[in-house]
């Protein structure tokens, strides 16, 4: 593989923009990325788009084609995928391969999902369609069902509290509110976290995200051309998919993707949890965050909740999480979450992320879980970036 | 329009079967290397074998992990009680709990609870869909 840089980020606040077209949302974050890669769109060889479901009607056709026609981009391959949750770091690590390969030299990879547009039972629906086995959408299952049964059984057998779990939506909100970008501006205290409405015991309203529309995209380039284009290229040091194995046998506290998924990468990138200055991890829940921070390697297994009581994932300690704001606060719009990741991680390390910088980053992890299924995230997605 | 008789179905026929002492969940045990499967599979995920016996699954196991749900899928009224139950033949089961009120003082990790069949939901129609709940098994406590 050769090395491959980010050479332009561009997005879209995350919010409502019901008056708008999926497409207009796709167009403004790829011209914005080209933009700021210096480029035009006549450069880019490749396209994939993240974009997991048109939500008041069902799946939707062609949306990368459409996008990237209006802003003059035609002829070049462009390819849809669709991961869960994980749908647009999906489409990165698409990107990304072909520039490692030497199938190209620059690539374009976006999200776009425009979900206010439905009702909450529609997503509901589409989220726990009757094609599944288990059927546990219609048993009476649900995404913060799921997160509530993981954060009990967290709680039982490694003494994690609530207020532990609640600290994230904390610190999120606390970024959030720091973040120009957020959807969700107003910071929390604990208290306020905590005495919300319930949704799934232990979690919050505030615990769990918001769903939004917005878009998102990045420009990448092969490692020996980047300086041509950005004057600070952000190298991809590992990008790394898995999928899940839905265990029986195991302790519910714990994603076997994840795991697995952080081995890879750091294996990938030579380098070990002790080197990440920052990272960008899916806390679509309160709790999904402490668990990413065991299955990363951040802390010790059942470690989670005193790492954020201890202050080591906030600015200024160990390894500083979610400095966008996370899901919690910018809202997870499915296509265009996991590449919105990786544009905060590239910010802070071209050093631009304003009030949120993390002095001296160098390092930073993006983790994306994608799906769900029985016990455990259908897709992993990592990547490492350094500057 | 006169209302029509309100029908009362399981969620999944091949879920369940009498074994000879009333409903039980169907399993699938691969004879070739012994594991057993919920619901059936097409083959082994295992070992791929295609030969597959029905075995009825045992209707009692331990409680995972719990939470009570504020929101979920219409026809089910909110709050309500889920689990994940360990049975005894290596499975993972998500369910409804139920007879289990006030549901954090009596439910515990690693507690016995057993099956019952009852209804999950009604439907738009308002029929019943019939399937499997768990709770606290009433042996163990007695």
């Amino acid at each position: 593989m050769r090395a491959v840089s980010i050479a332009g980020v561009g997005g879209i606040r995350f919010g409502k923009y019901g008056d708008r077209s999926l497409r207009v949302l796709g167009e403004e974050a790829c011209i914005k990325a080209i933009r700021d890669a210096g480029m035009t769109p006549r450069d880019i060889q490749v396209a994939y788009v993240g974009n997991l479901a048109q939500w008041e009607w069902g799946q939707g056709l062609l949306i990368g084609h459409y996008v990237l026609r209006e802003i003059g981009l035609t002829k070049i391959p462009i390819t849809r995928v669709e991961n869960g949750c994980a749908t647009g770091s999906n489409a990165f690590h698409e990107a990304w391969y072909r520039v490692a390969t030497g199938a190209c030299d620059i690539a374009l990879a976006f999200g776009v999902e425009q979900m206010t547009v439905a009702s909450s039972e529609k997503i509901l629906s589409v989220f726990t369609g009757r094609q599944h086995a288990e059927r546990g959408g219609d048993m009476g299952n649900s995404a913060p069902g799921l997160f509530g049964l993981l954060a009990r059984r967290h709680m039982e057998e490694f003494g994690t509290t609530r207020e532990q779990i609640a600290m994230v939506a904390v610190k999120n909100r606390k970024y959030g509110s720091m973040n120009p970008e957020a959807q969700l501006t107003r910071a929390l205290t604990l208290e306020e976290v905590l005495k919300e409405r319930m949704i799934c015991d232990p979690l919050t309203l505030p615990q769990c995200c918001p769903r939004g529309d917005g878009a998102a995209a990045v420009v990448l380039v092969a490692g020996k051309i980047a300086r041509k284009y950005n004057s600070i290229p952000i190298s991809v040091a590992a990008s790394v998919q898995v999928s899940g194995t839905y265990p029986d046998d195991r302790s519910y506290t714990f994603f076997d993707t994840d795991v697995r998924a952080a081995e890879a990468a750091y294996k990938m990138a030579g380098l070990g949890p002790e080197d990440i200055d920052l990272a960008e991890v899916h806390d679509c829940f309160s709790v999904a965050e402490i668990v990413h921070y065991e299955d990363l390697g951040f802390c010790r297994k059942g470690e989670g909740g005193r790492f954020i009581d201890e202050g080591h994932s906030g600015i200024g300690g160990k390894i500083p999480v979610n400095t966008s704001g996370g899901l919690l606060s910018k809202g997870h719009v499915i296509g265009a979450t996991g590449i919105s990741q990786i544009i905060e991680l590239v910010r802070q390390l071209r050093g631009q992320a304003g009030r949120r910088q993390v002095e001296g980053a160098r390092v930073a992890l993006q983790h994306n879980g994608g799906g769900f299924i029985h016990t455990d995230t259908a897709s992993c997605f990592i990547h490492i970036l350094r500057n | 329009m006169s209302q029509g008789v309100k029908k009362r179905s399981f969620i999944e026929d091949a879920w369940f079967h009498d074994f000879g002492q009333g409903w039980s969940l169907t399993g699938g045990r691969c004879p070739a290397c012994g594991r057993i499967y919920f619901p059936t599979k097409q083959v082994c995920p295992s070992c791929f074998n295609a030969e597959q016996e029905k075995v009825p699954l045992s209707r009692k196991g331990k409680l995972h992990t719990f939470s009570r749900s504020h929101m979920g899928p219409a026809g089910i009224r909110t709050p309500f009680t889920i689990g994940f139950i360990d049975l005894p033949e290596g499975i993972k089961l998500f369910s409804l709990l139920t007879d289990c009120d006030p549901w954090d003082k009596v439910l515990g990790v690693g507690m016995e609870m057993e099956m019952v069949i009852e209804t999950i939901r009604e439907d738009e129609e308002g029929n019943e869909i019939v399937g499997y709940k768990f709770r606290p098994s009433r042996e163990a406590s007695s």
